[in-house]
């Protein structure tokens, strides 16, 4: 005999597919350079999945996307955003602009537009006109390039610092003085280091390392990357833009 | 079943025991019996003619149209089938549009050509699924000019889905003499002035007829301006400057 009384009620089933697997990223543009940084933490709930997880991609010698949310949804993601920009070359002979990977990305994401790749993507690099650029989109392709942008697990302790330190919100300059549109490059690797190591004393999700991807436009020295610690070059093609990589250790309580 | 030598020229898709497929040769035959189109690439833009033959003194010249504009920095002149040419230029503008949508830039020449030229050799079988749509090659020959990061282009493409850049080209039935005319007068340093009026004078030079405003049409892609088709009021100028 069925158990009439449990037949009686509605009953519903439900899968979801999506995890979300913490971390915070960020990027700053500055006037000829670009940092996209994030942490290397993966973890669902109260577990650390991997202390060693990167969240940032260099995509060519100009262009570096940062994808923070279901960590599965973004590497697949990226794996897809490479493909494309491995086609655009052999197609047109030449690397795909960062004004082009944006749109491709916002293409990318729209297709997807009924079961989204969940994730919140920033992209940083050089534009054509020698600029340092960051492109910043929703999971379903909506974007905008900004001076600045955090997003994922943190982005809300991070997002207001940096509306103070680079957009100087509530900040009114010293008569006579107004406040500078572009930070030089020590100044904001400072600014990414401090909202790291912040986020991680207060986000339980943020922690363990921390990646800092530096692109430098075309001729620009290398003044303000001098002695920094950790430094590696990965810069593929010659007397073009040059890309950096900074790595340093977060707490990893 | 052996095929006799004469019956290698009947299947599109067929060689011949000497390596030839006759049908895309024909083809090729097909664009000498063309209007004569003559383009020229300089440091300041591209030029594009063509010789409208005017039939019939009840025909309306205007309405002969063999410039079309592929896209704001892309244009195109032909020679052969011109119906034919439709079919390309419209996937030329398909491709072009798609670019600019995807990537949010201008589509190179090349890149443009190169489109042009995968669907000229898709006769006679349907890709993927799509419904066989040609089942004959085009019979037509295009002079496809366009400006891009690279500065101006001309390319030429003819029915084989070959595509070759030029510095100046002719196409079509004067194109012999029109060709070594052009290797004569061409250089590296012509303004656009020189380039519009050497056009029109190699094609005055091939035309039966007396050359005026109603039987040509002159086109130019340049940087600032992009592709734009020259009114009879300006090409008169031109003729009289000539």
């Amino acid at each position: 005999m069925p158990d009439m009384a449990a037949l009686a009620h509605p009953q519903q089933r439900q899968f979801n597919p999506y995890s979300e697997n913490g971390g915070t990223i960020l990027a700053i543009a500055g006037a000829d350079f670009s940092v996209i940084a994030g942490d290397t933490r993966q973890s669902e709930g109260y577990s650390i999945q991997t202390r060693y997880a990167p969240k940032v991609f260099r995509l060519t010698d100009r262009a570096v996307l940062a994808v923070n949310g279901f960590a599965a949804d973004g590497n697949m993601f990226v794996k897809k955003v490479k493909q494309r920009l491995e086609w655009y070359r052999h197609a047109h002979a030449k690397d795909m602009p960062l004004r082009a990977i944006a749109r491709l990305i916002q293409t990318m994401l729209y297709a997807r537009r009924f079961f989204p790749y969940y994730v919140y993507n920033i992209l940083g690099g050089i534009e054509e006109d020698g600029t340092g650029a960051v492109y910043s989109f929703d999971p379903v392709g909506s974007y905008e390039r900004e001076a600045c942008r955090a997003a994922g697990a943190a982005s809300s302790l991070v997002q207001p610092f940096l509306d103070n330190q680079i957009y100087f919100k509530n900040q009114r300059p010293a008569a006579g003085t107004s406040h500078p549109a572009h930070l030089p490059l020590p100044t904001v690797l400072s600014i990414v280091i401090d909202s790291f190591t912040s986020a991680t004393e207060r986000h339980i999700e943020v922690g363990d390392g921390l990646e800092m991807y530096v692109v430098l436009a075309k001729g620009r020295t290398l003044q303000g990357l001098e002695g920094i610690r950790g430094m590696q070059e990965l810069t593929a093609t010659e007397d073009g833009e040059r890309v950096f990589i900074v790595r340093r250790d977060l707490k990893r309580d | 079943m052996f095929l006799t030598r004469s019956e290698y020229d009947r299947g599109v898709n067929t060689f011949s025991p000497e390596g030839r497929l006759f049908q895309v040769e024909y083809a090729i035959e097909a664009i000498k019996l063309g209007s004569t189109t003559v383009g020229i690439r300089t440091p300041e833009g591209v030029v594009l003619a063509v010789e409208k033959r005017v039939q019939s003194p009840l025909l309306e010249s205007s309405s002969i149209e063999k410039i079309m504009e592929i896209d704001s920095h892309l244009g195109c002149a032909m020679s052969g089938l011109t119906a034919d040419a439709r079919t390309m230029i419209d996937h030329a503008r398909v491709t072009a549009q798609n670019h600019a949508f995807t990537y949010d830039e201008r589509i190179k020449v090349e890149s443009a050509t190169q489109a042009v030229c995968d669907l000229a050799l898709r006769f006679g079988e349907s890709v993927h699924d799509e419904d066989a749509m040609m089942s004959r090659p085009f019979g037509v020959a295009l002079l496809i000019a366009g400006v891009d990061e690279l500065g101006p282009q001309l390319y030429h493409t003819d029915p084989s889905g070959t595509f070759m850049r030029y510095d100046a080209k002719a196409i079509g039935s004067g194109s012999e003499a029109a060709q070594s005319e052009l290797q004569d007068k061409w250089h590296k340093r012509m303004t656009l002035s020189e380039a519009q009026k050497l056009t029109l004078r190699v094609l005055k030079q091939v035309m039966e007829e007396k050359l005026d405003q109603h039987n040509v049409q002159l086109a130019q892609v340049t940087p600032q301006k992009g592709f734009e088709i020259l009114d009879e009021v300006k090409l008169q100028e031109i003729i009289e400057d000539m």
